[in-house]
């Protein structure tokens, strides 16, 4: 297009304000501008970035090693590692040295299953305590700001009264009790759905995550393999993609608690949102085959497309790494 | 006391200068370009912000494709030297001033002047604001587009992406940025430690949509970047939902939901919070883009067994397949005319950005690149901006329609992707 036509279609259109001599402007040509739709600084969207912190708040096997042979046995009562004891006759501890590693063990598995649950966002964590059969209330103000009523009818509700202490008349004798336990072992909400009870629902869910923990740490002792890997755009499982899900059939007939996250990941080539379809094609197919076995129910399926590749590379060889699905158990 | 205030003005300079993430650089041709000249604008009064209109004009003008524009030491005193200008070539020239009026109160004056006939094209006094400097010079790089090409610009927008950079120990900071249309002032709005994909402005510009994984799937998730309200939350859904576009009423949002495991697309309200389904096949129905009438949508499917893009009448309920070259063709976004798809048309082993007329299904490939990702029109359909890799590292790049120049916007440290481009500031 030739722009002289252009100017010249301009000049016509503009000629009422033609002058070749420069003058000071009119208010005839205000217009006002504001910077008033400037952004806001950081819209707060409770997604922040998370720091593990390292410490660890159990015991240690220096902490344990100074502790009585009784205290130990104690202890390992306490955290329900009863079977693991030699007592002679007389009450005395065999195996002391066994006992203390197996102990600092498991306070160190529960201490990883602990910082992964902080990780999770609350809206993740209520998703795994409902999956886990945690039950959940929905209620407009704080359990301490209820009515003993109103407390009486919630544990009833739950099925939970065998922790209500009622005198003959039925008043609540045990308030502050009736709400600890409420705390918890609910899942407490309030109306817009925000979690309330964060920090004993991360405890409530520890021991059967670091469970889930040491189950799946037999598993890989034995070899399993709990990646399975895909051709471009395809989603089909081979033989040797069954063997390896019958193999997570058994371990998780044989490990009732488990409940299994399939992630399912694709390569950098494409679009970005064909590839969080393909990922999630990708984990529902393994989910097929573990649905023969019954297990559907307790499978979770859930897509990361490419944005959480394990190799950076932008070749053949890290493509075939990065097309996978992940058996993560929970 | 004096020692403080020079500590402060050198803070502010440090901020400002922090402040231009996005790296810009022009890599080809200036080919069929309008010559003009902008003059340094004359600056009367005091003026906290250190900005340089004619510099930030001439750079959103050569950006465009469309001009040449230079910059000149001759002065402009009370008369033009038209013979010099035509001497050297130029068909126009822009100079302007900006004055204090009050306090919080300035004038821009600008002045068009067409080399050729001698007559002003265009003059106009703006009245703005302590802090809008750099809106002005776009508002003002806007009329003068306008006044020489007769076709609106777009300057005065605004754009989004995702930026993630990675810490020594490996962890990745997701970032969904808004900036000004030339890459300036960058503003965090979601900083997460999960991935964020799929920004997308309404078309009011006062809403983003877009994916996170926060809550370890990928969720849609509507915000007000400009307000500290409260982010819209979308009912929960089984399995992804991703891939949000605006329906051009601004009320409604498509998004590919996966139920059952069945990936299609939805239409889902946001004030009756009614969800509506708009596609139905076995297969990955996803990537969905309204026409600028809201009258169809396109979208990505394997229905055939290749990704291919199919545009859906939603008033005939007719489904159409819209690219009939290569084997895959994915991520398709109308042009503002309605007319053309931009979208990713994989070449070999190369995935490159193209145009399709969607009347004659003629198929443009305006790239040469490997792994071309997320085309956006700019809102006057004369640029589209996407994510591309340079060596390895993950930039945005804006083509020109005019005359296909290319300009990269890249950030010093992590990779910056994902674009989308704002529709005018009102």
């Amino acid at each position: 297009m030739s722009k002289k036509i252009l100017l010249i279609t301009s000049v016509i259109f503009l000629s009422s304000c033609a002058t070749t001599n420069i003058q000071e402007l009119g208010d005839k040509f205000l217009d006002l501008i504001n910077p008033s739709d400037a952004p806001a600084e950081v819209a707060d969207l409770s997604e922040q970035v998370l720091v593990l912190d390292g410490e660890s708040g159990g015991f240690t096997e220096e902490e344990l090693e100074i502790l009585s042979n009784d205290e130990l046995i104690e202890l390992a009562k306490e955290k329900g590692l009863e079977d693991i004891l030699i007592v002679d006759a007389d009450g005395n501890l065999q195996n002391r040295d066994e006992v203390i590693k197996a102990l600092a063990e498991s306070e160190a598995l529960k201490e990883s299953a602990t910082q992964q649950l902080e990780t999770l966002s609350d809206d993740a964590l209520v998703e795994i305590a409902e999956a886990k059969g945690i039950d959940s209330i929905t209620i407009s103000e704080e359990l301490e700001n209820l009515s003993n009523d109103e407390l009486i009818q919630i544990a009833k509700e739950k099925g939970m009264e065998d922790i209500l202490d009622l005198d003959a008349d039925g008043n609540l004798l045990n308030r502050d009790a009736v709400i600890k336990a409420l705390t918890d072992s609910l899942i407490i909400l309030d109306e817009d759905g925000n979690l309330q009870n964060r920090d004993e629902l991360v405890e409530a869910l520890v021991e059967g995550a670091a469970e889930t923990k040491s189950a799946v740490a037999e598993l890989e002792k034995v070899g399993g393999s709990f990646v399975l890997y895909f051709a471009y755009d395809d989603t089909e499982i081979d033989e040797a993609a069954t063997r390896v899900i019958i193999e997570h059939a058994n371990f998780m007939q044989n490990n009732p608690s488990v409940r299994l996250r399939l992630e399912g990941h694709a390569d950098e080539r494409g679009t970005r949102e064909y590839n969080l379809a393909l990922g999630e094609n990708r984990a529902l197919s393994v989910k097929e085959v573990l649905g023969l076995y019954n297990l559907e129910d307790r499978v979770v399926v859930v897509s990361y497309g490419e944005e959480r590749p394990v190799a950076i590379e932008h070749n053949e060889e890290a493509w075939e790494k990065n097309r996978r699905v992940e058996f993560v158990y929970y | 006391m004096k020692f403080s205030k020079t500590l402060i003005l050198f803070s502010i300079l440090l901020s400002f200068s922090a402040n231009a993430l996005l790296e810009v650089n022009i890599i080809k041709s200036k080919e069929d370009a309008f010559p003009l000249v902008i003059t340094p604008f004359e600056m009367i009064g005091n003026f906290e912000e250190d900005v340089d209109l004619a510099k930030i004009i001439r750079d959103n003008l050569n950006r465009s494709g469309h001009f040449d524009a230079n910059s000149t030491d001759k002065l402009i005193n009370g008369a033009i030297d038209f013979d010099f200008y035509q001497q050297h070539k130029k068909d126009a020239i822009v100079f302007g001033k900006i004055r204090q009026v009050t306090n919080n109160v300035n004038h821009a004056e600008i002045y068009v002047y067409d080399v050729l006939t001698q007559k002003a094209l265009y003059q106009k006094k703006i009245a703005f604001t302590n802090g809008a400097l750099r809106k002005i010079a776009h508002a003002l790089s806007d009329r003068i587009y306008f006044v020489l090409l007769g076709q609106k610009g777009a300057f005065n927008t605004r754009l989004s992406y995702v930026t993630v950079s990675e810490s020594k120990k490996g962890s990745r900071t997701y970032r969904l940025q808004i900036s000004d249309s030339d890459g300036y002032n960058p503003k965090t709005v979601v900083k997460s430690a999960y991935p964020i994909l799929s920004p997308s402005w309404s078309f009011d510009q006062n809403k983003l949509a877009y994916v996170s994984f926060k809550n370890n799937r990928s969720e849609v998730f509507v915000i007000h970047p400009f307000l500290k309200i409260k982010p819209i939350k979308l009912p929960k859904f089984d399995g992804i939902a991703s891939s949000p576009s605006w329906h051009p009423d601004g009320e409604s949002i498509a998004l590919t939901i996966s139920k059952k495991g069945n990936k299609d697309i939805y239409l889902y309200n946001l004030k009756t919070k009614e969800l509506k389904r708009l596609t139905k096949n076995i297969s990955i129905d996803t990537e969905a883009n309204f026409s600028p009438d809201g009258k169809s949508i396109a979208f990505t499917s394997n229905r055939t067994g290749q990704v291919q893009i199919y545009i859906k009448n939603l008033e005939t309920d007719k489904i159409k397949r819209a690219t009939f070259k290569g084997t895959y063709n994915a991520k398709p976004v109308f042009s503002p005319d309605g007319k053309e798809l931009a979208l990713i048309h994989r070449v070999g082993k190369d995935y490159r950005l193209a145009l399709l007329n969607i009347a004659t299904r003629d198929l443009t490939i305006l790239t040469q690149n490997k792994s071309d990702e997320s085309p956006y029109f700019s809102p006057n359909g004369g640029m589209i901006i996407f994510a591309t890799n340079r060596d390895n590292k993950g930039i945005l790049s804006i083509i020109s329609l005019h005359n296909n120049q290319i300009v990269e916007l890249t950030q010093k440290d992590g990779v910056v992707r994902e674009p989308s481009w704002s529709n005018y500031s009102n």
